[in-house]
C-alpha cells in the first residue's frame, strides 16, 4: 500500500507525459495530414487547420517533456487540462453533428478511432491530469516550511 | 498572516500564468518554423505537399493551386473531376464538377478513356489535406491517355473555405 502510494503519483505523471509525447510526435511528422484531421472537425477554416496543425503538437510534446522530467508541472498540467477541454468540446461537437470522422488523436489515417471512444479517452486524461495537479500540490504543501 | 497568504497564492497564479505564456509561445515559434514551408504554401493557396514527387516524373499529375483552378474554371478551360465517393459528391462538390469516385475509376480503367475529350486539361480534387484519391485517380486518368492532368490539393475544404460556389445532389 505504501508502495504504490509512494509511486502512484510519479506513475500517473510520467504515463500522461508519456501519452502527450507519443501523440505528438507523428502529428509533427504529418502536419497535412493531421490539418486534414483537424479540418474534418468543420470547426477551424482552412488556414487555421493549418496553424492549428503546426502549432498544437508541439505544445503537446512540451508539455509532455515537463510532465516526464518533472520540471513546471503545474503549468504543463494545466495546459493539457486546457488540451484535453478542447479536445472534448470539439469531439462533442462533432457528435452533435453526427460527423462519422476519425479523431486524428494519434497516428494520422490508417484505421478509424471513433469520437466517442475518443471522447471517452480524453476524459480519463484528463482525470489523470487532476491526480497530477493534486499530487503537486500535496507535495508543494508538505515540503512548504 | 492571511494577508500574507492571499498575496503568495495570488503570486503563484501569476506565476503559473506567466509560464504558461512562456511554453505557449515557444511552441507557437516552433510550430511556425518547423512548419512555415507547409503554411506559407497553404497561405497562398499552392500547392503543399506534393510538389517535388510529382515533379520526378512526367507519369504524375502535376500540382495545382486554388488560383488556378478557379481561373481555368472560371474560364471553361479545364473540367473538374470530383474523386470522392458518389454520396460524398451528392452532399457537397464544387459547382460544375463532375464525378468520378476512385473505386469506379479502379474498377472501369479501360472505359476511362472515352469518357473526357481526348485533349482536355483535367483537374481532379477530393478532400484536401492528406486525401491522396485524387492523385490516384489523376495517375489512372494519364495511364488512360489523357496528357493534360492535374491535381488540386486543397481540395473542397480549400475552395469552399474561399467562398468559391459549391453544389449539392446530382450523380
Amino acid at each position: 500500500m505504501s508502495l504504490l502510494k509512494r509511486y502512484l503519483p510519479a506513475a500517473v505523471r510520467i504515463s500522461l507525459g508519456a501519452v502527450f509525447i507519443y501523440a505528438a510526435l507523428p502529428k509533427i511528422a504529418d502536419p497535412a495530414a493531421f490539418a486534414g484531421s483537424v479540418a474534418a472537425y468543420r470547426i477551424l477554416p482552412y488556414f487555421g487547420s493549418y496553424l492549428a496543425a503546426a502549432v498544437l503538437p508541439f505544445l503537446e510534446l512540451i508539455c509532455g517533456m515537463l510532465l516526464v522530467c518533472r520540471w513546471r508541472v503545474k503549468t504543463a498540467a494545466l495546459i493539457i487540462a486546457a488540451m484535453n477541454l478542447l479536445f472534448i468540446a470539439a469531439l462533442a461537437s462533432a457528435i452533435a453533428r453526427g460527423l462519422d470522422i476519425d479523431c486524428g488523436c494519434f497516428r494520422q489515417g490508417g484505421a478509424k478511432t471513433s469520437p466517442w471512444l475518443a471522447l471517452g479517452r480524453d476524459v480519463l486524461f484528463l482525470a489523470m491530469t487532476a491526480l497530477v495537479l493534486r499530487f503537486e500540490k500535496k507535495d508543494a504543501t508538505t515540503a512548504a516550511p | 498572516m492571511a494577508r500574507v497568504e492571499v498575496i503568495m497564492l495570488k503570486n503563484s497564479w501569476l506565476g503559473t500564468a506567466a509560464e504558461a505564456v512562456v511554453i505557449v509561445a515557444i511552441s507557437t515559434v516552433l510550430g511556425l518554423s518547423w512548419n512555415r514551408t507547409l503554411l506559407t504554401g497553404a497561405w497562398k493557396g499552392e500547392p503543399t505537399q506534393q510538389v517535388e514527387v510529382a515533379q520526378q516524373g512526367a507519369v504524375l499529375p502535376m500540382p495545382i493551386g486554388l488560383a488556378q483552378v478557379k481561373e481555368l474554371s472560371d474560364a471553361g478551360q479545364a473540367l473538374l473531376v470530383d474523386a470522392r465517393s458518389s454520396a460524398s459528391y451528392a452532399e457537397e462538390h464544387i459547382a460544375g464538377a463532375l464525378t468520378l469516385p476512385l473505386e469506379e475509376a479502379r474498377g472501369k480503367s479501360a472505359s476511362l478513356r472515352g469518357r473526357f475529350p481526348a485533349g482536355a486539361t483535367i483537374i481532379a480534387y477530393c478532400n484536401g489535406f492528406s486525401c491522396h484519391d485524387s492523385m490516384e485517380l489523376g495517375k489512372l486518368l494519364i495511364q488512360a491517355g489523357y496528357s493534360s492532368v492535374y491535381v488540386f490539393e486543397g481540395g473542397l475544404p480549400e475552395w469552399r473555405d474561399a467562398g468559391h460556389p459549391v453544389a449539392k445532389g446530382g450523380k
